[in-house]
């Protein structure tokens, strides 16, 4: 992989000897095709393509360096936080990766290709190398927003008609902007601003349990 | 005659004449003597016809379909109490909501309900349809599908058990059994 694609690409570290390479966008499109056609590599399946938010990427969400005293299904006050209207993302926040298989050699491969500061991000799409891309492209667009460029009929596929938004980014609030019940004046099923409170449920989590420790037991066998 | 009235739930209201009590005409008094008749009241009749082939549209969402499906096969055998799916919302008197309704399908779940003819009955099979169940907190699911059609049983379970629902589809029977039909 280094030796053909050279700078093009970037082994990033894996625990558990499993490939994956950081393509840079402008690259992706003639590595995923060389990927395909060179009989070395031979990656004609595509098993998968998702998308990734790293917006809130390492931070935590609740603090668990204490034991919770109430327990399970604790509301915690969060800060939405709103920055689909900003003009630039932060180059790193978007992501599509790729999962290509190659049946000839026994080999699986994942292509991870940041979608950088564009607001809304734009992606070459890859349909045209796998067909099988199409509707996952039309999910990540649905589900991220991440527009594909030279895909050939990019509509949702999962959210109800008329949604607005895109519900995997992390800062769409979980409990959505809208509900629906039955309106018996109209006639129909009719939309209304969701009525409910969001809410995080945090496990209980204790930390430092000392009835286990090691010097406790020390002292209890002898 | 009798015995088969009793048993399917007219014991109370079907009054079972004695042969030879009526002065009808000669011809009719021959054939009852013969074959006997039962006396009773319309409401009653049709409460019985009704509880006894609950026509339930099957509307299977999610895993409770699999639950409804189970208590439709031949172990708990709907059929032994009148209870035969139909794929056609027109030929249904009973809507079994089984499962997540997502605001996607709220809809079309109200289009079926409306499609159905009077009178007819919704059971909310699982925590799902009963409120959100998991999902209640979730951008894209109907918190309950009372909000979408009113419902009659509400089964609680996730998913129920197919004796639950089972158990729910003989208290909808119940509920028929007690309603008044004409004075409605």
């Amino acid at each position: 992989m280094d030796e053909r694609f050279g700078e093009q690409i970037t082994r990033i570290a894996s625990t558990c000897g499993e490939l994956t390479f950081e393509v840079a966008k402008d690259d992706l499109h003639d590595v995923a095709t060389a990927l395909r056609n060179e009989g070395e590599f031979g990656f004609e399946m595509l098993i998968d393509v998702c998308g990734v938010d790293y917006l809130t990427y390492g931070s935590d969400e609740w603090n668990t360096s204490s034991a919770t005293g109430t327990g399970f299904s604790r509301g915690v006050e969060r800060e939405p936080v709103i920055l689909d209207e900003a003009d630039e993302f932060d180059t790193r926040r978007f992501a599509v990766v790729f999962h290509l298989l190659s049946v000839r050699h026994n080999l699986r491969l994942r292509l991870r290709a940041f979608t950088g500061k564009d607001n809304p991000p734009v992606m070459r799409s890859v349909v045209d190398i796998w067909n099988g891309a199409n509707w996952f492209e039309r999910e990540v667009f649905d589900l991220f927003g991440i527009l594909f460029v030279g895909h050939p009929d990019l509509r949702r596929i999962l959210t109800d008609y008329g949604f607005i938004g895109h519900p995997f980014r992390k800062d769409f609030p979980l409990i959505g902007n809208v509900e629906v019940s039955y309106d018996a004046e109209k006639g129909r099923v009719a939309y209304q601003p969701v009525s409910i409170e969001p809410r995080t449920l945090v496990p209980r989590v204790i930390r430092d349990d000392n009835r286990y420790s090691a010097d406790l037991k020390d002292n209890a066998d002898g | 005659m009798e015995e088969r009235g009793a048993g399917m739930g007219l014991a109370s209201s079907a009054e079972v004449a004695e042969p030879g009590s009526n002065d009808g005409s000669e011809e009719a008094g021959e054939s009852l003597q013969k074959k006997g008749f039962v006396v009773t009241s319309v409401d009653a009749v049709m409460n019985w016809a009704r509880t006894g082939s609950l026509w339930p549209m099957t509307f299977g969402l999610a895993c409770c379909a699999v639950e409804m499906m189970q208590a439709g096969a031949s172990r708990y055998d709907l059929d032994r109490f009148g209870i035969i799916f139909r794929p056609s919302p027109r030929q249904s008197d009973c809507m079994i909501v089984a499962g997540t309704l997502t605001n996607k399908m709220a809809p079309a779940l109200r289009k079926v309900y409306d499609q159905m003819p009077e009178p007819r009955w919704v059971v909310s099979m699982g925590s799902c349809a009963n409120g959100g169940g998991y999902y209640h907190y979730s951008y894209a699911v109907v918190r309950g599908c009372d909000r979408i059609v009113p419902v009659d049983v509400y089964v609680p379970g996730c998913p129920p058990t197919a004796e639950a629902l089972i158990y729910g589809l003989m208290q909808l029977q119940n509920k028929i059994r007690r309603t008044s039909t004409i004075a409605r």
